[in-house]
């Protein structure tokens, strides 16, 4: 599967959308731990899984193959087709690959203050996150503010609570009546805080996985999350003067999957067949267009013809 | 007039808005406001619980409900001939669905009816937005490339041009959309002569309302 600027993947549950990003995870972890060179060769166990993985460019000739010594041991990563400086920098890439997850009673804790973090995977240190955001980029900050002002325009700014050496973030109300800190806002506004993290920070990942976009958002709220995911990925788009952001995001609503009408060659369909799957993009299919002229994507992909169903 | 409109996103909805109260010369008053569908077929789908809702749950005068043509059949000067219904044009399921809602439905709160305002964008409505500043966007020339098999311009390609990506925020449709109209606030026969079909059919359908609205004025 060649995986585009934005993926968004679709498919029924244990269909390997959370394999897929757990691939890039295990090439993120074993490229840390491999070094500047391979490995000494070991026996491969000859019928096990591998997992290929090619680049754009500048690495397209590049290739980091995991595999297993063992039926318990796949820890063998080997990259050919790059020259020491190259697989350096490709491995350099390859370590800013992040995965989310958010988990918003994690969001909303207070958190020891520390300068210099990364949002967890969980989202858990938002609030501290924030606070450097204001505290190291105020301009960024103030974009992220003035975006989250519009979205959910019951809030005028953002700001924070802070206990000891501890940190919470708090939205002041539009209305003046006070403050609604992390742990009294609602799940969906504190997983769009995550996501806004994320596009506006000057220096995102290299390759940002954010699992069940859709989770915790109103319907008609899944266009904002589409577009501040669009604008991680095209950033120029957005006249964001950094460098795009490869998304690969999951959801299940067919909500989600109607905003990629114009886009389908963002959509990937993971099939699954018994205990194995595949993958597939939405506009491999050549009567897509036909079949778009009589119903929504998301009606479609729930009525089984596009496939990426639970087998029953 | 209180009006409600249906419409696929807060863009096409302030634009749509800004373009019905050029043709009625007079500000609407907006009845339920931010009504959604998901675009085609969805449109056809939730309009007649909205009609029924309007109808007997609010003061709404009227309905402006405005849809893309994508690549269906345009809507014609042909259609408009009585008793004529193309069944693959957008606009005429649209009134067709109006039709057969409201022909079931007693008056309710001093009217006989909601009444019907439908538009037809062709092919989307992007191509409204850049009415007098394109002159290649036009219905007339998308008719020409349906009969020749080749069309004149993609609907990516006016995103393209209204927005100058395929892929705009939210916010700046909303932007780019408000920007566009304002040349048609003023008067928007350009806007009639250029999609006599799609806008065409809109205008004449507030006008008409306009007039029974003053023809029958309802008790307050």
């Amino acid at each position: 599967m060649e995986l585009k600027s934005f993926n968004l993947v679709i498919g029924p549950n244990g269909s390997g959308k959370t394999s897929l990003i757990q691939s890039l995870l295990r090439l993120r972890t074993l490229s840390r731990l491999a070094g500047e060179t391979n490995p000494p060769p070991r026996e491969i166990q000859a019928e096990g899984p591998t997992i290929e993985f090619r680049f754009g460019v500048p690495n397209e000739s590049a290739v980091a193959r995991l595999s297993c010594v063992s039926e318990m041991v796949c820890d063998q990563v080997e990259f050919t087709g790059v020259d020491a400086a190259a697989r350096k920098e490709l491995q350099t890439w390859i370590l800013g690959i992040r995965a989310y997850l958010f988990d918003h009673y994690a969001m909303a804790e207070s958190r020891v203050e520390t300068p210099g973090l990364e949002l967890a995977a969980n989202g858990a240190n938002l609030s501290v996150v924030l606070a450097n955001l204001q505290k190291t980029h105020p301009d960024a900050f103030g974009r992220l503010q003035d975006e989250l002002v519009r979205i959910v325009p019951e809030f005028v700014s953002i700001g924070f609570q802070r206990s000891g050496n501890t940190v919470q973030l708090a939205l002041k109300l539009s209305d003046g009546t006070g403050e609604v800190t992390a742990e009294n806002l609602s799940q969906g506004t504190l997983y769009t805080l995550g996501m806004m993290f994320l596009a506006f920070h000057p220096t995102p990942p290299s390759v940002v996985c954010i699992e069940e976009i859709d989770r915790g958002v109103h319907p008609r709220m899944l266009r904002e999350v589409r577009d501040l995911l669009y604008r991680l990925s095209y950033p120029a788009d957005f006249k964001e003067n950094c460098p795009p952001v490869q998304v690969i995001a999951t959801t299940h609503s067919p909500y989600m999957l109607d905003l990629f009408k114009n886009h389908p060659d963002e959509v990937i369909i993971s099939h699954k067949h018994g205990t194995s799957a595949h993958f597939e993009r939405l506009s491999d299919r050549e009567d897509l267009e036909d079949l778009l002229s009589e119903s929504s994507l998301g009606d479609m992909w729930f009525s089984g013809i596009l496939g990426g169903v639970p087998e029953e | 007039m209180k009006l409600a409109l249906l419409s696929e996103s807060p863009a096409d909805e302030l634009a749509v808005l800004v373009l019905a109260e050029a043709v009625l010369g007079e500000p609407i008053h907006r009845v339920q406001p931010h009504l959604r569908a998901r675009g085609w077929p969805n449109v056809a789908q939730v309009l007649p619980p909205i009609i029924r809702h309007l109808h007997f749950r609010t003061e709404a005068e009227g309905l402006i409900v405005v849809v893309d043509s994508d690549d269906s059949v345009v809507h014609t000067e042909e259609h408009e001939a009585d008793g004529y219904f193309h069944p693959h044009c957008r606009l005429c399921q649209l009134r067709a669905v109006f039709r057969r809602t409201i022909k079931k439905l007693p008056p309710a709160r001093g009217r006989e009816r909601v009444l019907r305002c439908v538009g037809l964008a062709v092919p989307a409505i992007e191509a409204w937005y850049l009415c007098g500043t394109d002159s290649s966007v036009s219905e007339a020339a998308w008719i020409q490339g349906q009969k020749k098999g080749y069309q004149p311009y993609t609907r990516a390609e006016l995103k393209e041009r209204v927005y100058g990506t395929s892929r705009p925020s939210l916010q700046h449709e909303i932007d780019c959309a408000l920007r566009e109209v304002q040349r048609h606030r003023a008067n928007p026969r350009r806007l009639e002569a250029d999609f006599p079909g799609g806008f065409g059919a809109l205008a004449r359908d507030l006008r008409d309302m306009k007039k029974m609205a003053r023809a029958a004025p309802r008790p307050d």
